[in-house]
């Protein structure tokens, strides 16, 4: 190519021209991305401002609907009440949340927002063990509380988090009282495990097999499956060779609906079924209809269990928080369902949140987690008390059952409101 | 040893899924065969064939078998719109594809993909649903076969047959055809190429929708917007072993690949089994590029 | 090789980049991260993909075989993350040369079918191997170290940058273009194109594998859930389409592009980003399927051409 010294200004001038103008850009869009991204002015003063993610879409969304809709019952019910007091002064609770649409890589994102632009003060964990491990770090990364409600996999207490709480009985105690109420029972009874894989599922029925063992029963068959799968009758059909009088495990909503419905299928019906979290949602009823019935499942806490002031006193601890009547009158100002245990462990969270915020008397880190660590009380949901972890150690597990279109309170004995009936199918 | 029991249940079981597989993957197989087109949103339209025989059974009390021909009607419908939206533009007046043009082809549809599978989870929420189609069961020896599943199997074979027939037997089949063979030969027995490739993509689509609702039976709670990741690549596995454009093919693999998922079960976790039918596309590549089924 | 203009170009923008973190705020800067592991993802579909041609649906699996390696070397080791990514881009490179050697002899529509099965499978098999925490995954315990993390996936997109630009600009280059335009006549003319591929898929696979690496160590956690989601192969293809495949500046400006959608739309409309991208994706690979760099160089080629 030939150029002439004309040319060659021409090319020059116009390299200035391109290379000035792309400067301008790069400026424009730093200075605009800097003033788009900056954190918000500070908060209402005498509001106390928690955080969360909450799973609204996608698989936990039946499960996340309840919490939220406990959290907002509870919310209101703190601040109908006089809400927070600390050194004299009122606080209201105000509470900001995201959709987390059950995926886990929304989760640090979605809390660094949270903690870094909405400046929130304190967190809440999201629903369900993964999303809760997901967002545990981040809790003492920024030396925030955050108190878990939906996740109950041991393992997030292992991994020596100091800011991390649970309310709700951990996964290894989920099928226990099945168990219990089998060795009382039928101890000839063979059992099947079959359970999904993700480390809430895998550490319940783990421990439950365990406990079995322990206690002499026969364990027959023992397999898990991905969570989303969905044709489990080979599973089903392999149990049933090995001679399994009952099924336990389970995972989630969907995977237990599928279990029951594929029993059906292939024509099975196996004197004992105790599922995880599927069976004491009001959908596991409607959708299977007669199938469900005598189905027993392990719940955190219904409506009909025997927690009071009454009980706390005999107990020699305080109680603190509405009455189970109240909550559930707050809750149906959210919801024409009535409240599960999704809804109440989620209220019971931010409950303990506010009574170690008032022990404390502050909003402070340090003093708030002491608090968290000596607390031992009774609230709607049950007795809270933890060990050195964080993890929940006094709260109790319930066997449920469908008798008849409701659901019962079958075991322990001491909260039960009546027996279980058995075989299943009858 | 092994229950031969479970074994042979399983292998009856995995022989009547198989049907429904040997459909879906002729939805794909034609597309696949005759606008030489690879259509990556394949499981998208076997998840919008089970959501609309979900929702026909929820508010009209249709079962998926019926449901399955209104697909027909819909697939029809969405095949042209698909074809027009996004093939025409790369097929017009071009007789063979360059690799840039599949290319093209191959990241749209994948895009495709991800917004059917997104849009249908804004839609229609991430539960998983399902049919409740409990007619019975029959006992065939110690076998215990439902009803629903029979019949949605033979249903199937009913179909493989009928577009057999139309393919070998009609004037547009044989158009079609030829055109899957050499498009300027179409012309020369009088048939607008365009005209012949809409309509191939139309019923291959239609195909993809009405084998989802045949596979409702199956998943009592399984229909969930990303269902299709689960059954794309089994069709497309299905279509390599069976030879593309060949129909038959497609039959016998997608028996084959039943009796694989099914059986697999008893000796190795159900992951592991699926993981293994995705796989096998490798080692047949390897083997032959048209397939091993000939 | 001669440096061009583009050359001091791109070392200014990435010097700027790596003073960010004493402009920006602090929240601003963990932006800015993530938005550095997605362009590290970018570029490193850009070496296979954009270069070549040869569309890898599969690609999330290079980013969950860093994860991966790096959670269990770091966990079961008891290693500092940083001393383990020189082994997680080995790791990458090794599954990259296996698959390679093995898929890149099918052509087009073969060769994608392959990788989406690979990354599908590999899911399915991850699942059930208790030693990577099957279906639960792997946590760890991780220091915060924020400005760590954004040196180190800062280093790999830099590198990943300039590697590009030498490619481009070398007599490989030309044979690149060559296989993406026409694969048979560039053998007859003697390039040998397996040999090319398979390097450039190397290279990809490695720098995938880091990215994936550093989005774990930052993140705590590898779950196979949430790293083999196809949604990171669909936004890792829209980011290069968009931004300009096999350029230097394109992955960059699609990843920004993709990222800024995705920060934005994360909140008002849940899972409203992947509509918009899978949208996206089909109009730009129907229409505009140069991408913005692409179409700027061809403007730029058209105004030269008409100045002289």
């Amino acid at each position: 190519m030939i150029k002439h010294s004309l040319n060659k200004k021409a090319i020059a001038a116009r390299t200035i021209a391109i290379i000035v103008a792309v400067i301008i850009v790069i400026a424009v869009v730093s200075i605009v991305g800097y003033y788009l991204t900056r954190p918000p002015s500070p908060q209402v003063a005498g509001t106390i401002k928690i955080g969360f993610t909450i799973s609204l879409t996608g698989t936990f969304s039946v499960e996340g609907t309840s919490s939220l809709n406990g959290i907002k019952a509870i919310t209101k019910w703190i601040n109908d009440n006089g809400g927070v007091i600390i050194q004299g002064k009122h606080y209201n609770i105000t509470f900001v949340y995201y959709d987390d649409q059950s995926q886990s890589s929304n989760i640090v994102p979605l809390y660094t927002r949270l903690i870094t632009q909405d400046g929130v003060e304190f967190l809440l964990a999201p629903y369900s063990s993964p999303l809760t491990s997901a967002a545990a770090p981040l809790a003492d990364q920024y030396n925030i509380i955050m108190i878990s409600h939906g996740g109950a996999a041991d393992s997030i207490w292992k991994q020596g988090y100091k800011n991390v709480f649970g309310v709700l009985t951990p996964a290894s105690g989920y099928l226990k009282p099945a168990i219990d109420w089998l060795s009382v029972n039928h101890p000839e009874d063979k059992l099947a495990f079959i359970y999904a894989g993700d480390s809430f599922s895998v550490t319940a029925s783990k421990a439950a097999l365990n406990y079995a063992l322990q206690k002499h029963l026969t364990v027959v068959y023992n397999q898990t499956y991905p969570t989303s799968a969905t044709d489990l009758t080979p599973l089903l059909q392999a149990a049933k060779s090995a001679g399994a009088d009952a099924i336990i495990g389970g995972g989630h909503f969907n995977d237990g609906q599928l279990i029951i419905k594929q029993l059906d299928q292939i024509g099975w019906k196996p004197k004992f079924i105790c599922l995880l979290v599927a069976v004491t949602e009001p959908a596991f009823y409607s959708s299977l209809g007669n199938l469900a019935n005598l189905v027993c499942g392990s719940s955190q806490w219904e409506s009909s269990v025997k927690y009071s002031p009454a009980v706390a006193q005999s107990l020699g601890i305080e109680y603190f928080g509405p009455s189970i009547q109240d909550f559930v009158n707050y809750y149906k100002m959210f919801s024409t369902n009535e409240p599960t245990y999704h809804s109440a462990e989620a209220a019971a969270a931010v409950l303990i949140l506010v009574k170690a915020i008032e022990v404390a008397n502050s909003l402070n880190t340090t003093a708030v987690r002491q608090a968290l660590l000596s607390l031992h009380i009774m609230t709607f949901f049950g007795e809270y008390k933890v060990d050195s972890t964080g993890i929940q150690i006094a709260h109790s597990m319930l066997m449920i059952q469908w008798q008849n279109g409701s659901l019962k309170v079958v075991y322990p004995p001491s909260f039960a409101e009546t027996n279980v009936i058995y075989p299943y199918g009858s | 040893m092994v229950d031969t029991l479970l074994l042979f249940s399983d292998i009856v079981y995995g022989l009547l899924l198989g049907c429904i597989f040997s459909v879906m993957a002729l939805g794909l197989n034609l597309i696949w065969g005759v606008i030489k087109i690879v259509n990556i949103a394949h499981g998208e339209f076997i998840m919008l064939g089970a959501y609309s025989a979900y929702f026909l059974n929820l508010f009209f009390n249709i079962n998926p078998i019926i449901s399955a021909l209104l697909n027909t009607i819909f697939g029809l419908g969405l095949g042209l719109i698909f074809y027009f939206a996004l093939i025409h533009k790369e097929l017009r007046n071009k007789e063979t594809i360059t690799l840039q043009d599949e290319m093209v082809t191959l990241v749209a549809t994948f895009g495709l993909s991800l917004f059917l599978s997104t849009l249908a989870l804004l839609l229609f929420s991430g539960n998983s649903v399902g049919i409740n189609w409990s007619i019975g069961s029959i006992y065939v020896g110690f076998l215990y076969i439902p009803l629903g599943a029979l019949y949605v199997a033979i249903t199937s074979l009913f179909i493989i047959y009928f577009v057999h027939i139309f393919l070998t037997k009609t004037y547009l089949g044989n158009a079609i055809r030829a055109y899957s063979q050499d498009i300027i030969a179409t012309q020369l027995i009088g048939a607008n190429p365009t005209k012949i490739a809409a309509i191939a993509t139309s019923i291959g689509i239609a195909l993809t929708m009405l084998s989802g609702s045949l596979l409702t039976v199956w998943i009592p709670v399984g229909i969930n917007p990303y269902m299709g990741s689960l059954y794309a690549p089994i069709s497309f596995v299905i279509v390599v072993m069976g030879g593309k454009g060949k129909m038959w093919g497609s039959l016998v693999g997608g028996l084959i690949m039943g009796v694989i998922i099914d059986t697999a079960q008893i000796f190795i976790p159900p992951t592991l089994a699926y993981a293994i039918a995705f796989l096998i596309l490798i080692p047949i590549l390897l083997i032959s590029k048209e397939g091993i089924l000939k | 090789m001669r440096l061009t203009v583009s050359f001091y170009f791109l070392i200014g923008i990435l010097f700027y980049i790596s003073i960010t973190p004493f402009i920006f705020s602090f929240s601003q800067t963990t932006l800015i991260l993530d938005l550095l592991i997605f362009a590290a993802l970018a570029y490193s579909i850009n070496f296979i993909t954009g270069m070549t041609g040869y569309v890898s649906f599969g690609h999330v699996f290079f980013m969950a075989v860093g994860s991966y390696t790096l959670v269990y070397m770091s966990k079961v080791f008891n290693l500092y993350p940083l001393f383990t990514i020189p082994l997680v881009g080995l790791i990458g490179a090794l599954f990259a040369f296996v698959i390679g050697y093995i898929t890149l002899r099918f052509r087009g529509v073969y060769f994608a079918l392959s990788t989406l099965v690979i990354a599908l499978a590999s899911y399915y098999i991850v699942l059930v191997i208790p030693a990577l925490g099957a279906n639960e995954g792997l946590i760890f315990n991780v220091r915060f170290e924020p400005l760590i993390w954004f040196y180190t996936i800062f280093s790999i997109v830099a590198l990943e940058a300039i590697i590009t630009y030498f490619i481009n600009h070398s007599r490989t280059g030309y044979a690149i273009r060559a296989i993406k335009d026409d694969e048979d006549a560039a053998i007859a003319l003697g390039i040998n194109s397996m040999r090319i591929k398979l390097i450039l898929f190397i290279i990809s696979g490695t720098f995938g594998a880091l990215a994936g690496g550093v989005f774990a160590w930052s993140t705590a956690h590898v779950y196979p859930t949430e790293i083999f989601d196809l949604q990171f192969s669909l936004q890792m293809l829209a980011m290069i389409l968009i931004g300009g495949m096999g350029t230097v500046f394109g992955p960059f400006i699609g990843a920004a592009i993709v990222y800024l959608l995705t920060y934005y739309l994360i909140t008002i409309l849940p899972n409203g980003q992947l509509i918009i991208i899978g949208l996206a994706v089909i109009l730009v690979a129907l229409f505009v399927p140069m991408g913005i760099v692409g179409s700027l160089r061809n403007k730029i080629k058209q105004i030269k051409q008409v100045v002289e």
